[in-house]
């Protein structure tokens, strides 16, 4: 790192657990998982759309729930299991049943809402509000697609919930 | 021009990789892994990270600029303002032509938009350069602003007489004829708002220029890096292999572009500077706010005399834009007697851009529902309206069609939709709470054209690449090469793999205009087929090839192997036959520009939008076309606007890959139901200012809003528009969705809305 | 953001004491406090992390009342059964707010907390002038774009709108909110600007929401919660509407009403105007729009906003008829 880097005195010591794996850091409390991930992680699958809460993109799962990165300190999710995009296929590299459908789908165009899109779509069908085309899309309705994407992400979210029910 | 047959291939697998085959995106995997890295997040040693400052006025003077708080917060390297920042050259504009200015600086003292950058803070960490942007103290003179079109002080504007199409004698005949309507229609100025926000990296090596930034352009931005600071084009290089949405946004090198790469110059330590979500929408334009009038003059049986249009658009007070607005209104209608023209009024905003088919989403907005008030006068069903004046050839152009498969989407769609049954009356359609409508409107779209060029490589393994410096922003280039390539050689798609998106790879022009698909997969299948040739002339021609004691004419590839067609002698694979003869590969360069080119002319070619081949060029004129069915359930009591059903048939001539274009002309659908609905910048004209720039009060449709969309390709191969037959497809759908949707909502409710965005306040 | 010191609480002793002291706020899960950190509106000097203490998530359904933590999330709470079958007013006003994400980190005590959409007061840079924000420095909002501000309660300091539903729902159905030492409605727990915009909540330092505590009734169980807004989901109300009801046994008469309303005013909007003209009346649909329109009484129009005039009644009458539909 480069040494010319000020540390300011608040700084907080934070573990974080990403994907199975621990990760410690040394950073502000006012830094966000988000910019932890991307910045400082180098986990640039969790998308910047908006940083205010208002596009979905950076969507995340927080002890199996999924939530906006964007919104949430960093140092408010130690001792809290994180899952990203990137830890949802399995070590193989075998795709979850939800990035399959979505591939299978053609559920994207330019491909930046998708990391949050899929991990919305994996807690949606965990909660068990993937019960219909109109619950899907009521509760996936926290994720904006400007591609228009929506009736293949439905479709996606459909196959895959009848997939993973079975 | 013929179209080049494509050799179709034989088993079902190879049909879903060829053109036209329904394959999943190559690039897909990248993703929906979080393994597709976007611009901005490359990782550097010794980034910094940079934040602009906004002005908070629309008019006026930045009198005093105090940075001593934001140079002493922590982590700050340096503070930027118009007396610090380094100076750039004026650079050319999209057509090559010169600057106005010998100099540029992308801070400004003279201030004439609100949100323009008259500062910027370079910190070690991002939140640092966020907080320390904060203690920016800025003073201004203000003076008096233009808010909007409709302020007083804009006055009428300037005439744009490039715009003014006119045959026969519009007025009289408009004056003469039994049936006339005539309405006002508008549109509010509109954003692109694409999920990337813009933003980029820039880094210096001695006097070479790395950018990464999300580009529809990567020669045109390069160009205008080279210009900015004075350095040679060949120094400049700009990657962009996914770009998260562009619309129309990123086709150009910016003012907060130059901010970060003049710091990174000055710091020499690459700047990373990515736009706040409420900088994207005052930082560049979208799409201008216009106002039309349609004038239509019939006689009884509904037959059109007369078109009388003026349009206006806002521009920029120290910037020109024009959104052609009456691009459709001149075309869509067979009429003896037209006249449209057009005005830009000056208005203290950032300069206007292209969204998603500048000019013919805006003009389709006003013929398409005033026809369809035509239709209502006259009590002729809004469909049977636009049969009876179809336009059988180009009316401005005087030019036959080069194909027009309008009338097969009318019926199309109107089968599928089941327009039969549709009740004529306005508010004869309910559900309970819910009045029902069903509207119908066209669009269009021009086929732009231009040179493009590719590089295919045939490499030792038998594995090809094919390189450009076009790019993928969604509309599915990588796949379509992949399937070009893949089909020209006769290799399996999982062989091929696509570079895009860097400067450095064989030129491209810009992404814009539909025309991308059809000037690349003709460029690609040129060079495929160069690269073909070649390798084909070694397997015959070669002492040290299997295949030189068969003396044969010919072979062909196929799945990778290559074989005589009359099936006698060798069968290789190709990684056989190069190590056979002793070649580590094959590389050709397919272009479409003329022969006797001049390095000048190519340069032009890819780094201008100058040389652009005319949609009307020769004996044709070239357009896409779509005809779209719309019910939409109003709810009585709360004037709130739903769609519930959509049929969009399309005329985009051949697809390349239909999964990918129907995506494609899904979202534009979508994107269309936003514009009709929901999206409007709306300024507070006290202060000349956007005051909902953001992702929660600027309203993007959700998934919610957005019903099942049935698209029908109505296509059929164009020889004349591109080298395998297809018409653009980006910017079609877009185009004739919001008058569908205002028809529909006059057929649900008797109410005829005429400003954008439909609004329930508009209708309770 | 302004940096800060960052603490946990272990437990709501320690909170209570950090809550007091001066530049310190709470963080519970964070869509108001950082959102609006991110604005430049909120500015601690200390952010006291709550979301980890133990004990104040419960969700605790009877037929007589609902007692949830104040720590309990929006969307386990939407989701739980007993709320659905008996307050689903609650359950419906959760749900319809916000999106599914953030309700995974919103708390009920957050969510009541929340601040105003208003764009003025989220935009200190080029608005300073915002009594909320900076008391007697005037509202930008007046004479601007107020589309979506408020026309009851109001004043000339302030006329941002409550953009919450939850709390609309409680005060339709007279719930209490706990701050340890003390209980109050929560309707008399929200304050309208008069000439103090910058006071919000009747709270006083050092005190902590610890849970809210719904009275079950007839009408609790009879209730729903309708939201109009221009888009389908993931978006602040035009106008809401949460009604309670119960009928006579003749199943037309109406023995008790409750009706608050959303989306229109400086603080959630109990309309018992409506509710004393409909109660002994037969639940018929001219009588029921005709009763709704007297919410609109005193209500105040600032331009862009006039269509709330219309359209709140509208969606008052929408959920009494909807409620007289259904058993």
């Amino acid at each position: 790192m480069n040494d010319q880097v000020t540390i300011s005195p608040t700084t907080l010591s934070v573990h974080l657990t990403i994907n199975g794996r621990d990760h410690s850091l040394d950073i502000e409390p006012r830094v966000t998982l988000l910019d932890a991930l991307r910045d400082r992680l180098h986990l640039t699958g969790t998308k910047k759309g908006c940083d205010q809460g208002q596009c979905g993109a950076c969507t995340v799962h927080v002890d199996g729930e999924r939530v906006l990165a964007c919104l949430t300190l960093a140092a408010q999710v130690e001792g809290r299991s994180i899952t990203t995009i990137e830890g949802l296929a399995d070590e193989d590299g075998t795709l979850h049943a939800v990035q399959a459908a979505f591939l299978e789908q053609d559920a994207f165009q330019c491909g930046y809402c998708t990391p949050g899109q899929i991990m919305s779509a994996v807690a949606c069908i965990r909660e068990g509000h993937a019960g219909s085309d109109e619950e899907i899309r009521e509760y996936m309705a926290g994720n904006l697609c400007r591609c228009g994407a929506y009736p293949h992400i439905v479709a996606a979210v459909r196959q895959a919930a009848k997939e993973l029910r079975s | 021009m013929t179209v080049h047959d494509m050799k179709h291939a034989a088993s079902d697998s190879a049909r879903l990789e060829a053109v036209g085959g329904r394959l999943s995106r190559v690039d897909g995997p990248a993703k929906i892994t979080g393994a597709a890295h976007y611009a901005v997040e490359q990782q550097l040693e010794g980034l910094t990270h940079a934040v602009v400052v906004g002005a908070t006025i629309a008019a006026g003077k930045v009198s005093a600029i105090d940075t001593r708080a934001a140079e002493t917060a922590p982590g700050v390297l340096a503070v930027l303002t118009p007396d610090t920042i380094m100076e750039l050259n004026g650079a050319s504009d999209w057509l090559g032509n010169p600057p106005s200015q010998p100099t540029y600086a992308p801070l400004v003292r003279e201030v004439t938009f609100s949100g323009q950058h008259v500062a910027a803070v370079v910190a070690e960490t991002f939140e640092q350069a966020v907080a320390a942007a904060a203690l920016v103290k800025v003073w201004y003179d203000e003076s008096p602003a233009i808010v909007d079109l409709s302020d007083g002080k804009a006055g009428d504007g300037i005439p744009i007489d490039a715009m003014t199409k006119e045959w026969g004698d519009a007025q009289a005949a408009f004056a003469e004829a039994p049936v006339r309507i005539c309405a006002a229609y508008n549109t509010p100025r509109e954003f692109q708002a694409a999920m990337e926000p813009h933003g980029l990296i820039a880094r210096w090596e001695g006097d070479e220029l790395t950018i990464w930034e999300p580009s529809q352009w990567l020669d045109g931005m390069a160009r205008t890096y080279a210009e900015w600071f004075g350095v040679p084009f060949e120094n400049v290089r700009l990657v962009s292999p996914y770009i998260g949405g562009g619309f129309g946004s990123k086709a150009l090198a910016l003012a907060h572009s130059a901010v970060a790469a003049a710091a990174a110059r000055m710091l020499d330590r690459p700047v990373k500077l990515v736009l706040t979500r409420p900088q994207n929408f005052t930082s560049y334009g979208g799409r201008a706010a216009t106002r039309q009038t349609v004038a239509i003059g019939a006689d009884r049986e509904g037959r059109i005399q007369s078109i009388v249009h003026r349009g206006v658009n806002e521009t920029a007070v120290d910037g020109m834009w024009v959104e052609p607005l009456g691009s459709v209104t001149s075309i869509m209608y067979a009429t003896p007697n037209f006249s449209s023209r057009q005005n830009v009024v000056r208005v203290n905003t950032v300069v206007p851009g292209a969204k998603r088919a500048p000019g013919e989403n805006p003009s389709a907005f006003g013929i398409e529902s005033a026809i369809d008030e035509l239709a209502y006068e006259l009590g002729i069903d809004p469909l049977e309206m636009r049969l009876i004046n179809y336009a059988e050839r180009d009316p401005h152009a005087k030019k036959a069609w080069s194909t027009r498969q309008l009338r097969e989407a009318f019926a199309a769609g109107a089968e599928a939709f089941g327009w039969a049954k549709r009740s004529s009356a306005p508010r004869s359609m309910r559900d309970g709470h819910q009045l029902i409508g069903w509207g119908v409107a066209a669009g269009t779209y021009p086929v732009r054209r231009a040179h493009g060029e590719a590089v295919v490589k045939i490499l030792a393994d038998g594995s090809v690449e094919v390189e450009s410096s076009s790019i993928d922003m969604g509309q599915g280039t990588y796949t379509i090469l992949a399937q070009t390539a893949a089909e020209t050689l006769g290799v399996p798609v999982e062989q091929v793999s696509v570079r895009l998106g860097d400067s450095h790879f064989a030129r491209a022009g810009v992404t814009g205009g539909s025309r991308l698909a059809g000037v690349m997969t003709g460029a690609v299948y040129k060079a495929a087929g160069q690269a073909l040739d070649e390798l084909i002339g070694l397997a015959i021609a070669d002492p040290r090839s299997p295949f030189h004691a068969l003396q044969a004419n010919t072979l062909q590839v196929r799945g990778g192997r290559i074989a005589s067609p009359r099936g006698e002698g060798p069968e290789l694979s190709i990684a056989e036959l190069l190590s056979a003869v002793g070649r580590d590969r094959i590389e050709a360069k397919g272009d479409s520009m003329p022969a006797n080119s001049t390095p000048e002319e190519r340069y032009k070619n890819y780094t201008t939008i100058a040389m652009s081949i005319p949609h009307t060029e020769g004996d044709y004129s070239r357009y896409s076309w779509c005809a779209h069915f719309v019910e939409v359930r109003v709810d009585e009591d709360f004037g709130t606007v739903r769609v519930s059903r959509v049929v969009s048939a399309l005329d985009s001539g051949r697809l390349y890959n239909p999964k990918l274009a129907e995506s494609q002309w899904k979202g534009g659908i979508i994107m269309g139901i936003g514009q009709a609905l929901l999206e409007e910048g709306i300024v507070d004209r006290r202060h000349g200012r956007i005051v909902n720039g953001n992702l929660a009060d600027y309203m993007l449709p959700t998934n919610a809003d957005i019903p099942d969309i049935q698209t029908i390709s109505v296509g059929i191969p164009d020889p004349h528009s591109s080298a395998l037959g297809g018409k653009g497809v980006g910017e079609l759908a877009i185009v004739g969705i919001a008058p569908a949707i205002a028809n529909a909502v006059f057929h649900a409710t008797g109410k005829r809305i005429r400003d954008l965005p439909i609004t329930l306040e508009k209708l309770i | 953001m302004r940096d800060f010191s960052y603490f946990r609480a272990e437990n709501i002793e320690a909170a209570r004491n950090a809550a007091a002291l001066p530049g310190a706020m709470l963080l519970a899960g964070g869509t108001t406090l950082v959102d609006l950190a991110k604005c430049g509106v909120a500015e601690p000097a200390t952010v006291i992390d709550i979301s980890h203490i133990e004990g104040f998530n419960a969700i605790d359904v009877t037929a007589d009342r609902a007692i949830i933590g104040a720590l309990a999330k929006m969307s386990h709470v939407a989701d739980n059964a007993e709320v659905k079958s008996l307050f689903p007013a609650v359950s419906e006003a959760l749900w319809q707010a916000a999106s599914a994400q953030l309700r995974n980190m919103a708390t009920i005590g957050g969510n009541l907390m929340q601040r105003t959409r208003c764009p003025y007061f989220r935009d200190p840079a080029n608005f300073p002038a915002c009594n909320k924000r900076a008391p007697g420095s005037g509202c930008s909002a007046i004479g601007g774009v107020t589309r979506g501000h408020a026309v009851l309660g109001t004043s000339e300091a302030c006329i941002a709108t409550y953009p919450g539903d939850l709390a609309v729902a409680l005060v339709a159905l007279d719930a209490e909110v706990d701050l340890g030492e003390r209980k109050l409605k929560v309707e008399d727990f929200f304050l309208a600007p008069g000439a103090t915009a910058e006071q919000e909540h009747d709270i006083r330092p050092g005190e902590v929401i610890t849970a809210i505590e719904i009275p079950g009734s007839a009408s609790a169980r009879r209730s729903t919660y309708i939201k109009v807004r221009d888009r389908q989901s993931y978006e602040f109300a035009a106008a809401s509407a949460a009604v309670g009801l119960e009928l006579e046994g003749d199943g037309r008469t109406i023995r008790d009403i409750r009706v608050a309303l959303g989306g229109v005013a400086t603080k959630p909007w109990r309309v018992r105007a409506v509710e004393d003209a409909l109660k002994g009346k037969a639940l018929d649909e001219a009588t029921v729009r005709e009763a709704s329109e007297l919410a609109m009484e005193g209500a105040v129009d600032h331009g862009a906003n006039h269509y709330k005039i219309a359209l709140a009644p509208r969606v008052i009458a929408r959920a009494i008829l909807k409620l007289g539909e259904t058993a």
